[in-house]
């Protein structure tokens, strides 16, 4: 469970104040398939940054999992990120001196298992976004699709209660969205919580929820559960 | 968990700019290397002892002019007036100086005849106070008597029956045992005898260079000159203060000649070094500005490739690395890169060392001095990519979301 309450987030350059976050309060349930839509600007990035615990907030409450995360430090954060969160991102960020199998072993090596186990976890979720065939290719050996693909594998193979992604379709054509969405949608089902930022109001829609966010607000939270009309 | 295979495969992908930082590691070891093994020659050089009393020693050089001057007689008075000097331990007319570059040197010979093998020696003139003017000291045997001393006229091609040899000296003229010298015999101008009555632990020859510095031989000549040199030994702590006594001594006892020249044993060391204190320092600012620059492009690499990496640094501490596996990411990969560059080095350095041995005659360089450089480099190495590596592990995280 994640929950968020009164968040505020201010950015403080040299001589701007942004007031990225405002009382921003949200509670997210373990199995939920959030979508976080709104204006660019609005702080869904801040958001997404803040709950995967890549950036600090100004104040405001938040745990993760029954754990406060305002008082761990920086090396408290690396790790927490590690065990319950996986990331993925709009321009798929993988590394592109590594090839497939290097890449989904990155926060496999971080977690500090052993070459057994990384290995498995590696060719399993490989497998399991359909690239096992491909673990030897440079990631520009590959579509967009596929990359995002292997970044999900990536951010999968440490088994995370969370996965956020920001924008995850925004680089790709329709097609390749589609599959990247239908992948997300079969992952949730499996048991991973995610938070989607996305601009696609179509695959907005298809989240269990969808959010909303303005000027650093909630501003309108539709519990339209599809569970609940289901 | 140690990362090192990811860092290298990363690395071959950007094979270029870590090759060049490794190539100039290996040329700063093989360089170093070598400039060091230089630097200790010299020092062992200047190291060794010139069997002198050098601090408490010095000399000058009387020079006659005048017509009607019985330079025999003259000697006598100087050397006695010189001795009975309060603060004067004793003092000689000699023919040359060890380590002042100028000298005279002779080949001898087991055997009489002028087709048999010959060895080179240093040779100083000396009376009996030599031993003790010098501060030599004798190890085997005797000195001279005051009835061996001759006189000897310039330009005379005949030697005194008697020598006194350093150790070294004799070492080489009887291998196997050197102390069986005394009282052998050997050739000097291929025909006339010279017994050794006397063996001193060590008394350097004037030049510093040759091979056979250590060998040196006392005859037992007093030099009937217009020109000579006086050897002078103060009690200890004394020798500055004498100087100019004697000097006035000289000078005002017979003004038919000129004092010159007076210098210390120490002025001479100096000067006689001065190359090597030289060229040791050129070797040093080699190896100081050889590794500065090393250290500063492994510096400017570092950065370089973080700068370009600052996305991935981000994602990586997305996906959860830690501030100090970031570092530590960057410290693994300057020491790949630094262990192809000692690799190479090493081999460059004993590469260089076997030519410098071929051209200049060096001895070959030792382990536990390549040794060292890879460890100095490797040090080097982790110190210089220390700022860059803190600079990445201090890349914010967001930098993953927010830049594209
Ligand atoms: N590091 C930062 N420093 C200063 N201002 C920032 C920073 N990151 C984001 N902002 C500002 O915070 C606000 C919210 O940004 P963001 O969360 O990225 O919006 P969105 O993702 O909804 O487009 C914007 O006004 C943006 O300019
Ligand atoms: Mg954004």
């Amino acid at each position: 469970m994640l929950v968020m309450k009164n968040i505020n987030k201010i950015f403080q350059t040299a001589d701007i104040q942004t007031h990225a976050l405002r009382d921003f309060n949200l509670t997210v349930n373990e199995g939920d398939f959030i979508s976080v839509t709104g204006p660019s600007g609005s702080g869904k990035t801040t958001f997404l940054n803040i709950a995967g615990l890549l950036e600090t907030f100004t104040d405001g409450e938040f745990t993760l999992d029954g754990k406060d995360v305002g008082s761990l430090n920086d090396n408290g954060r690396s790790k927490m990120r590690n065990e319950k969160i996986g990331f993925v991102f709009q321009s798929f960020n993988l590394i592109p001196d590594l090839n497939l199998f290097d890449n989904v072993d990155v926060p496999l090596r971080y977690r500090g298992f052993n070459a057994k186990e990384r290995k498995a976890r590696i060719e399993a979720n490989l497998e399991r976004v359909g690239l096992s065939s491909r673990m030897k290719h440079l990631p520009s050996q590959l579509s967009g699709g596929q990359q995002q693909r292997v970044a999900i594998a990536r951010a999968l193979a440490t088994d995370p209660r969370f996965l956020l992604a920001d924008e995850p379709t925004g680089n790709l054509d329709s097609e390749m969205a589609q599959g990247v969405m239908s992948l997300l949608e079969e992952i949730n089902k499996q048991g991973t919580t995610i938070i989607m930022v996305t601009h696609d109001a179509e695959l907005a829609q298809r989240a269990s929820r969808t959010i909303q966010v303005k000027d650093g607000r909630v501003s309108e939270l539709e519990i339209v559960s599809k569970q609940a009309i289901a | 968990m140690l990362e090192t295979g990811l860092i290298f495969r990363a690395l071959m992908r950007n094979k270029i700019g870590a090759l060049l930082i490794a190539l100039q590691i290996a040329l700063t070891l093989a360089i170093m290397v070598n400039a060091i093994f230089m630097i200790q020659d010299r020092n062992q050089q200047m190291s060794r002892a010139s069997g002198l009393d050098e601090a408490n020693t010095f000399y000058l050089t009387n020079t006659i002019f005048g017509d009607n001057y019985n330079k025999q007689v003259n000697l006598q008075t100087d050397l006695h007036a010189i001795r009975n000097t309060p603060g004067i331990v004793d003092a000689i007319q000699i023919n040359a100086i060890p380590l002042s570059g100028g000298g005279w040197s002779m080949s001898l010979q087991h055997e009489p005849g002028d087709d048999k093998d010959t060895i080179g020696s240093a040779l100083y003139m000396v009376d009996e106070h030599g031993i003790n003017s010098l501060g030599v000291e004798l190890i085997a045997g005797q000195n001279f008597t005051a009835q061996d001393i001759q006189w000897r006229e310039s330009g005379s091609t005949k030697w005194p029956p008697k020598t006194i040899i350093t150790q070294a000296f004799a070492e080489q003229l009887y291998p196997d045992n050197w102390r069986s010298a005394i009282g052998k015999t050997f050739y000097i101008s291929q025909t006339q005898p010279m017994q050794i009555i006397g063996v001193m632990k060590a008394l350097q020859a004037p030049w510093n260079g040759w091979s056979g510095v250590e060998r040196s031989m006392l005859v037992p000549f007093h030099m009937d000159s217009k020109n000579s040199r006086y050897f002078i030994r103060t009690e200890p702590g004394r020798r500055d203060e004498m100087m100019p006594i004697i000097e006035k001594l000289l000078a005002e006892s017979n003004k038919e000649r000129i004092i010159r020249r007076v210098s210390t044993v120490e002025e001479t060391r100096q000067r006689s070094y001065q190359r090597h204190n030289a060229t040791n320092k050129i070797l040093m600012t080699v190896i100081i500005t050889l590794t500065l620059i090393t250290g500063f492009g492994i510096v400017g690499l570092a950065i370089f490739s973080i700068n370009r990496r600052t996305k991935q640094i981000g994602t990586r501490r997305a996906l959860g690395a830690t501030q100090w596996q970031i570092m530590r990411y960057f410290m693994m990969e300057n020491l790949l890169i630094s262990t192809v560059g000692v690799v190479i080095g090493s081999i460059g350095a004993v590469a260089l060392n076997y030519w410098l041995v071929k051209t200049f005659n060096l001895s070959p360089i030792s382990v536990e001095l390549v040794l060292f450089g890879v460890i100095a480099l490797f040090v080097v190495g982790q110190l210089a990519v220390l700022y860059p590596a803190r600079r990445a592990a201090m890349i914010p995280p967001a930098t993953a979301t927010r830049t594209i």
